[in-house]
């Protein structure tokens, strides 16, 4: 098996998602290693200027491009991926623990008899070993694992894991053409994608999450606006869910979104383990309330002791400032 | 409709879990649940039922003898009858070697519709339920918010999508993962908890499902724990002080550019 890395590229609104570029830096770390190659595999429809921008970052880049790959489904782009992995014959295929990857990695990995870890956080190069870091029970636990030698490896990772370094390789560009005939047992109705203008919460750097002590869904229009300044996302604890203060989607925690943005800022949220299970992997984390007990503060680095409401205010404001100043 | 549920056991989220000396294993606290997503699997099973009234639910999880606990959970919720995939000798825990003998049980006792949940909430993987419909070559819907059974050869899904939603029709069989808002699962009545204490639940050996035991043991397994480690601790918390509410947001916001470099 091959010491080369292939990873998954996921595109939105035209774009290629952080995550991926965050894997294809992790990807050419380990190349570099092993003096192998390092493969992006991007799919869709009318996606030569974004295969274009991935030559930087590796050493080939493929492209299939066709009309009937313009939405993801698992049945076309993993015949296509399935396709391009038995050509190319990576020994370490990445992709990303996003609603795609978690829809097609395994069944991919099931079709190639593979070997596959799913949402792990690291990596860490030893030697000939390439050790995946990956959290369990909600992070209380880190495990090391190592996939069988000689087996196709499928490792997802879990967006906000690796940093982006920007390289200025000028990778091959192939033009890969593969039959991918759509599984006629699922047909697709309507797709819903007004909320694909929001960043993704998973994908987030930044997300201020609301708690009960925001006493009701209109409170939460100044997260709204903070957010925006800040280019990130308002998360939800459970108990707003389920009181429908917020969508499902905004959850944080255990039954919702494992999220690991770079900044996390917690508002009138106490912290149940549900919740910290979901976001304990955040960078800095932050938070506000007025109860000095509230068990948030046992995982936050910053914590400010005061009513949400007078904090908020202030926040949004020097917030805004250093946004401007950078 | 025939239709199967796959659920797992898995430690309670309050359960303390620590890690033995070899760093190889965890010893977990003995509190355990129907994993939290699989919940929803069951609730849908029995709903489906309530309209296609002679439709029968059968639940199975691949586990210790401990996991009859939670296959009577699914009993006294109102399912029809359960099985324990029995991994005694057997211990492992690749997916792709679970999703095997999920699929083997299935092709045996045929089905026209499987439901689990959407990921288990101890390992956070995804991973079995897409692979086990791979393996009987169904199709899968990942992450469902509503389903809706047509009728025994159809049914049509609303799932999850990056940043929206869609509605797919797929053709029976097909499996399915649930995920919170599908619908409430139900607490299960005293009657139900009497029934499924009584119920037998009889254990399988996987390897009378026609799979080899070499292609199943541990040493079949694709992936290999090295070692277990605790998180990293956080330094304890920085509580950022001052006289006024403006004054405590200069002084973090300072922190969090100059110290923590988070802006």
């Amino acid at each position: 098996m091959s010491k080369d890395v292939l990873v998954f590229i996921e595109c939105k609104e035209g774009t290629v998602r952080k995550a991926s570029l965050e894997l294809l830096s992790k990807g050419k770390e380990i190349t570099e290693k092993f003096s192998s190659y390092l493969y992006a595999v991007v799919i869709g429809y009318q996606i030569k200027g974004i295969a274009e921008g991935l030559k930087s970052f590796s050493d080939k880049v493929i492209a299939v491009d066709n009309e009937s790959l313009k939405d993801y489904r698992w049945d076309t782009y993993m015949t296509v991926l399935e396709q391009l992995i038995k050509k190319y014959t990576p020994g370490m295929v990445f992709g990303a623990s996003t609603i795609t990857g978690k829809d097609m990695f395994p069944r991919l990995a099931a079709r190639l008899n593979g070997a596959i870890i799913s949402d792990a956080v690291g990596i860490d190069l030893d030697g000939e070993n390439v050790r995946i870091k990956k959290p369990l029970f909600g992070g209380k636990i880190i495990s090391w694992v190592v996939c069988k030698p000689g087996s196709t490896s499928l490792i997802s990772f879990r967006p906000n894991s690796f940093s982006i370094e920007k390289r200025s390789l000028n990778g091959e560009l192939i033009e890969e053409t593969v039959e991918a005939p759509r599984d006629s047992r699922l047909n697709i109705l309507s797709i819903d994608k007004s909320g694909s203008k929001k960043v993704d919460i998973q994908e987030a750097d930044f997300i201020i999450c609301g708690g009960r002590g925001m006493k009701g869904p209109e409170n939460f229009q100044i997260l709204e606006e903070i957010a925006d300044i800040m280019g990130g996302r308002v998360g939800a604890s459970r108990a707003v869910v389920d009181s429908k203060w917020r969508e499902y989607d905004d959850q944080v925690g255990k039954s919702g979104k494992t999220v690991s943005p770079k900044l996390y800022i917690g508002c009138g949220v106490s912290g149940a383990l549900h919740h910290t299970m979901g976001m304990d992997t955040s960078k800095v984390i932050v938070a506000i309330n007025k109860d000095p007990n509230a068990p948030i503060f046992q995982y936050a680095d910053y914590g400010i002791v005061d009513d949400l409401f007078n904090i908020l205010p202030f926040l949004k404001e020097e917030l805004k400032r250093a946004k401007e100043e950078i | 409709m025939n239709i199967i549920v796959f659920i797992k056991q898995v430690a309670d989220t309050e359960a303390r879990i620590l890690i033995k000396s070899d760093k190889k294993s965890l010893e977990i606290e003995n509190k355990y649940n129907m994993n939290f997503f699989d919940e929803f699997a069951v609730e849908e099973a029995i709903r489906i039922k309530e309209k296609f009234k002679d439709s029968l639910i059968t639940v199975c999880t691949y586990g210790t003898k401990k996991a009859i606990e939670a296959l009577r959970t699914a009993i006294a919720m109102g399912v029809d009858r359960a099985f324990l995939l029995d991994n005694t000798n057997l211990d492992n825990d690749d997916p792709l070697i679970i999703a095997k003998i999920l699929s083997s049980f299935a092709k045996k006792e045929g089905f026209d519709l499987i439901l689990c949940g959407r990921q288990a909430i101890d390992d956070e993987n995804a991973n079995v339920g897409a692979m086990v419909a791979e393996f009987l070559n169904i199709p899968h819907i990942s992450a469902i918010l509503k389903l809706e059974v047509i009728d025994d050869k159809k049914v049509k899904a609303e799932s999850e999508l990056e940043g929206g939603r869609e509605v797919i029709e797929a053709q029976l069989p097909a499996l399915f993962t649930t995920q919170k808002g599908l619908n409430e699962p139900r607490v299960p009545l005293i009657t139900g908890v009497m029934k499924a204490m009584k119920a037998v639940i009889p254990a399988i050996d996987p390897c009378s499902l026609g799979i080899v035991k070499e292609d199943i043991d541990t040493k079949a397994s694709k992936i290999t724990v090295l070692s277990y480690e605790p998180p990293q601790s956080r330094p304890p918390v920085k509580v950022i002080d001052g006289e006024t509410p403006e004054e405590k947001v200069k002084s973090l916001v300072k922190a969090l550019k100059e110290e923590a470099k988070a802006l």
